[in-house]
């Protein structure tokens, strides 16, 4: 059996005559966190986007698991065990928290479109959303509309949503974007606490929170992976240093 | 030969129409994201008031004036209604023109009553241009392709040649750009909005008296104009042309040469003798079919290619 | 026992008005009314799993309203002819359903893979085609004149023939209960929880695994279903099915329903179907003006409404659960600003009753009545008394406005702080 969970094989996008991504090879082992770092423009969410089917590929492959998933439908990634994050806050929002971490469960338990049966009376998926509730901190807000809770909070439902489904690979992307510092610090609490035995790819745009947590980096400049590698070789490398992290980590 | 000729030049006639309006509504619809579906309510309004006008004041100052009016109207009701109904989203949005469309039509009746108006072509064309082969062509008739193609020409040279014709150009093709524009766009919106119905004006003001001036002519008209811009391709002025124009010729075509369907029919194995339902397919003929075939278009065309012919952009 | 009482109590008191209504309405206009508002809820609910359930707005829902009717119409036919095998009248919606689902899955899946206004425009072109296809297709739409029909036919188990209203009035009463609670569960289950999902954050729901596109056509089909339904209930009551019932104004008002009753809430549609029929019932004979003020009163909502009016009752919830004696400070405010609106729709009504007198009068006359007042519509009187109503309590408005809404944030603010402790 591979452990590599996404292997990515010469991936090219090009928007227009526009290069966003110029063939990144990258192979990210499976239950462990991996951050892509890489300056503002360097196609780190484009990169995610690509993963988890909302755009097509120019060119290249991607294999989760072994299995090619290059260029399907979003929902079909999902279903193969991909879950991920959204930057900006993408929740369901006219919905109580308790609802949208259930919405992000059925399917993976099988419920599916199916309309014969409640929601409400199925004891797997309460229990289920009630330990995502407690893991993540949210369970004192269970009832409240996801729309109405605070920034973290609804930064907390998203990765609860994202975890709901069960996958065993999950992407995210800037989980602390706009976080005060001990906002920060509880998120990252929560990425560790939740990363066990999945893996994790990372976009991130604070340095102490990916040097913290992740097992291995890559950085992504103008769509090429420059380097990749344990942190400690990521800080040392010079052409790191150069194209990106300049003085910041010293 | 004449058949064909005649029918062709009432189908460009018919389709420049059309354009008058569905150049509009894809304006208004690609800057603002507005679905205006009171928008062959203002063609009706135009020809409303060009009866009005013109009982006082004749025909010419009509032409002038009523599209004006129209105009100002669609504008006051884009910054006293639909502004408003921004904050609520896009559907909102529809809805209000929905249900303006349906107020407009009980308003007119009410003022003007729910019998067509004697709206009467002018006097002064209202003779036989040319005669060929035995059949009269009216003189209005080519003056109202003369003021089709003028106002066409003059729309073109306008979104070509000057500055805010170049900044709704942009807008067309990159509607999330009209935000970044610096510009103050609630005032042009508000002003899109009355052009395009002013537009619309137009269209009434030289049309209600060829179609009849009557309180259905908007919900008459309205969906087929929705055809014309989905057919051409949202945002694309040369693509609402052509649907426009094809549409037209098409609608005259079909119901001048009257074709029976049958051999078609024939071909799946319709019988001549046949019984129940299959009796209307025997009987069926092109001229039969003609109020169908644009909405058949229009959902073949969403099918198979939802940007339309010469769209951008999905719908 | 109070357990049941507060699961079933609702559907238990639906289940008693609708059965001891007609020991009190005895008039057969009544009875009519009654028997068009059941299958008007049914199909405005339906239409809701759409807009407000599905966020799916759709000007072409009666097509399936309307094709569900022809064929229960034809089938009934034949059942007198004795052409077709008998069916049991009782039964006949769910044959219209089944109509409604075939037609429903069939445009469905060409017309749900955008929602929005793309949607709209496809089920515009959708309802113009059918609409335009009743003159065509003459077998079986018979153009403008429609299909008659009959629903006494063939055997009658236990007397019942529906040869009476009254009997009518049982069948769509049980078929408007059994709809009813049927939509209401489907909110609750899981393909539910999606449509809801979809409506608000269709981006997110694709990955969490869920088609998009399948969960409206899944909606869109459901809910044709019930629409067929209730066009076969509209089939058999009034024993005629004519083009109209497939066209835009049919599609429309069913939206006028649903959105003046409140697209987001369940009872909404309920809501809605029961007002605009009762209003439509008694003042369609009373004015001419009745459909201008329906579009006005659903601009209005569209406007300053977002929820209908089952929202600005869904609002003071929370009032009237925690404590009901805030009510009492805000009765002068609502007073003051009901009483301004009530004065500004009575100067407007005024106006509109004026004009059309004038312009659909037949005679030289112009001596009328407004307001159970004898007036000279020609004099400047009653338009300047009407106009200056109109403007009094438009400027009423904008005072009492605020004051109404800062009651009723002044009462919320305490409710919420009597939660809060």
């Amino acid at each position: 059996m591979s452990t590599t969970a996404i292997e990515l094989r010469s991936v090219h996008k090009n928007f227009g005559a526009t290069e966003i991504i110029r063939g990144v090879d990258l192979a990210i082992e499976q239950a462990k966190i991996h951050a892509i770092i890489g300056p503002n423009g360097a196609g780190k969410s484009t990169l995610f986007n690509l993963m988890t089917g909302l755009h097509p590929l120019t060119a290249g492959s991607i294999h989760l698991k072994g299995r090619e998933i290059s260029s399907q439908a979003p929902y079909d990634i999902a279903r193969a065990g991909l879950a991920r994050s959204f930057q900006v806050t993408n929740i369901f929002a006219n919905m109580s928290v308790f609802e949208n971490i259930r919405c992000g469960m059925m399917w993976d338990r099988g419920y599916k479109y199916s309309f014969w049966r409640f929601a409400g009376r199925q004891r797997d998926l309460t229990e289920n959303c009630e330990a995502i509730l407690q893991q993540t901190g949210l369970t004192s807000r269970r009832n409240v509309p996801a729309g109405l809770l605070s920034y973290s909070d609804q930064r907390a439902l998203e990765i609860a949503i994202t975890l709901a489904s069960g996958a065993d690979v999950i992407l995210l992307d800037e989980p602390t974007a706009g976080m005060s510092r001990s906002e920060t610090t509880q998120a990252v609490d929560l990425i560790r606490a939740v990363s066990d035995n999945k893996t994790l790819v990372i976009v991130e745009h604070d340095m102490g929170v990916v040097f913290d947590l992740a097992d291995t980096i890559s950085v992504l400049v103008y769509g090429e992976i420059i380097a990749s590698g344990a942190p400690e070789e990521i800080r040392g490398d010079p052409k790191v240093r150069e194209a990106y992290l300049g003085a910041e980590v010293d | 030969m004449e058949v064909f000729l005649f029918s062709m030049f009432n189908g460009v006639l018919y389709g420049m129409l059309l354009f008058m309006l569905a150049s509009g509504l894809t304006l208004i619809f690609s800057l603002m994201g507005v679905l205006n579906f009171a928008h062959a309510s203002f063609f009706m309004l135009g020809a409303y008031f060009a009866y009005q006008i013109s009982k006082y004041v004749g025909f010419w100052p009509a032409l002038v004036f009523a599209p004006l009016l129209v105009g100002v109207v669609g504008a006051a009701v884009e910054r006293y209604g639909l502004r408003p109904v921004h904050r609520f989203g896009h559907v909102a949005e529809l809805l209000f023109t929905f249900g303006l469309a349906f107020v407009m039509e009980e308003v007119i009746q009410m003022i003007w009553g729910k019998v067509p108006v004697p709206y009467d072509v002018p006097a002064a064309l209202n003779f036989a241009a040319f005669t060929w082969r035995g059949l009269d062509y009216s003189a209005y008739r080519l003056f109202m392709l003369v003021v089709s193609v003028g106002i066409f020409v003059a729309l073109f040279l306008f979104i070509a040649k000057t500055r805010v014709g170049l900044m709704i150009q942009a807008a067309l093709s990159h509607p999330q750009m009209v935000q970044s524009l610096g510009h103050d766009v609630p005032t042009i919106f508000m002003w899109t909005f009355g052009f395009g119905c002013a537009l619309a004006g137009i269209a009434g003001v030289i049309g209600g008296n060829v179609l009849g001036t009557e309180p259905a002519m908007a919900i008459t008209l309205g969906p087929i104009v929705f055809v014309v811009i989905v057919i051409g391709g949202l945002g694309s002025l040369w693509g609402a042309l052509i649907a426009a124009l094809f549409i037209g010729i098409m609608d005259n075509m079909a119901i001048s040469y009257d074709i029976a369907l049958f051999p078609i029919f024939a071909m799946f194995g319709v019988e001549r003798e046949a019984e129940g339902i299959m009796r209307d397919l025997v009987d069926l003929t092109t001229g039969g079919i003609a109020p169908v075939l644009p909405y058949l278009l229009l959902v073949l065309m969403l099918i198979f290619r939802p940007r339309g012919l010469f769209g951008t952009r999905d719908v | 026992m109070a357990g049941i009482l507060q699961r079933w109590g609702v559907w238990i008191a639906a289940a008693a008005v609708i059965l001891v209504m007609p020991v009190f309405v005895t008039s057969g206009f009544y009875i009519t009314m009654l028997n068009q508002m059941g299958v008007l809820i049914i199909f405005a609910l339906a239409y809701n799993m759409l807009l407000g359930q599905g966020g799916m707005l759709s000007f072409g829902h009666a097509v399936y309203f309307g094709l569900a009717g022809y064929t229960v119409a034809h089938y009934l036919n034949g059942i007198g002819e004795e052409t077709l095998p008998y069916l049991p009248v009782s039964l006949i919606p769910i044959m219209g359903g089944a109509v409604g689902l075939f037609f429903g899955v069939l445009i469905g899946f060409v017309s749900t893979r955008r929602a929005g206004t793309t949607f709209a425009m496809i089920s515009l072109g959708f309802a113009e085609m059918v609409t335009a296809l009743t003159l065509v297709v003459v077998t079986f739409f018979n153009g403008e004149e429609g299909i008659q029909t009959d629903r006494w036919v063939g055997p009658e188990p236990l007397g019942i023939t529906f040869g009476s209203d009254v009997q009518v009035y049982y069948l769509i009463g049980a078929w408007c209960l059994i709809a009813t609670a049927a939509m209401y569960a489907l909110t609750r289950t899981p393909f539910g929880r999606m449509c809801n999902a979809v409506r608000d954050n269709p981006e997110r729901v694709q990955f969490i695994g869920y088609s998009t596109h399948r969960i409206r056509w899944l909606a869109f089909s459901l809910s044709s279903f019930f629409a067929g339904l209730a066009g076969a209930l509209h089939a058999v009551n009034v024993e005629h099915v004519g083009f109209e019932t497939v066209g835009l104004a049919q599609s429309g008002l069913v939206l006028f329903m649903v959105w003046i009753g409140g697209a987001g809430i369940f009872m909404g549609p309920i809501l809605g179907a029961i007002l605009i029929t009762l209003l439509n019932s008694n003042l369609s004979d009373f004015t001419d003006a009745w459909y201008l003020y329906l579009g006005l009163l659903f601009m209005t909502v569209v406007m300053f409404a977002r929820n209908g009016l089952a929202g600005l009752i869904v609002m003071h919830e929370p009032i009237w659960k925690i404590k009901i004696g805030l009510f009492q400070k805000m009765i002068v405010p609502y007073a003051l600003g009901i009483g301004s609106t009530l004065l500004a729709v009575a100067g407007a009504i005024g106006i509109i009753e004026l004009a059309y007198f004038m312009s659909t009068r037949t005679t030289a006359e112009t001596i009328t009545h407004l307001y159970w007042v004898e007036i000279d519509a020609a004099g400047p009187v009653p338009w300047i008394a009407s106009a200056a109503a109109l403007a009094a309590g438009f400027a009423a408005c904008t005072r009492t406005y605020p004051i109404m809404a800062a009651s009723y944030n002044g009462a919320i603010a305490e409710v919420k702080a009597l939660v809060a402790s």
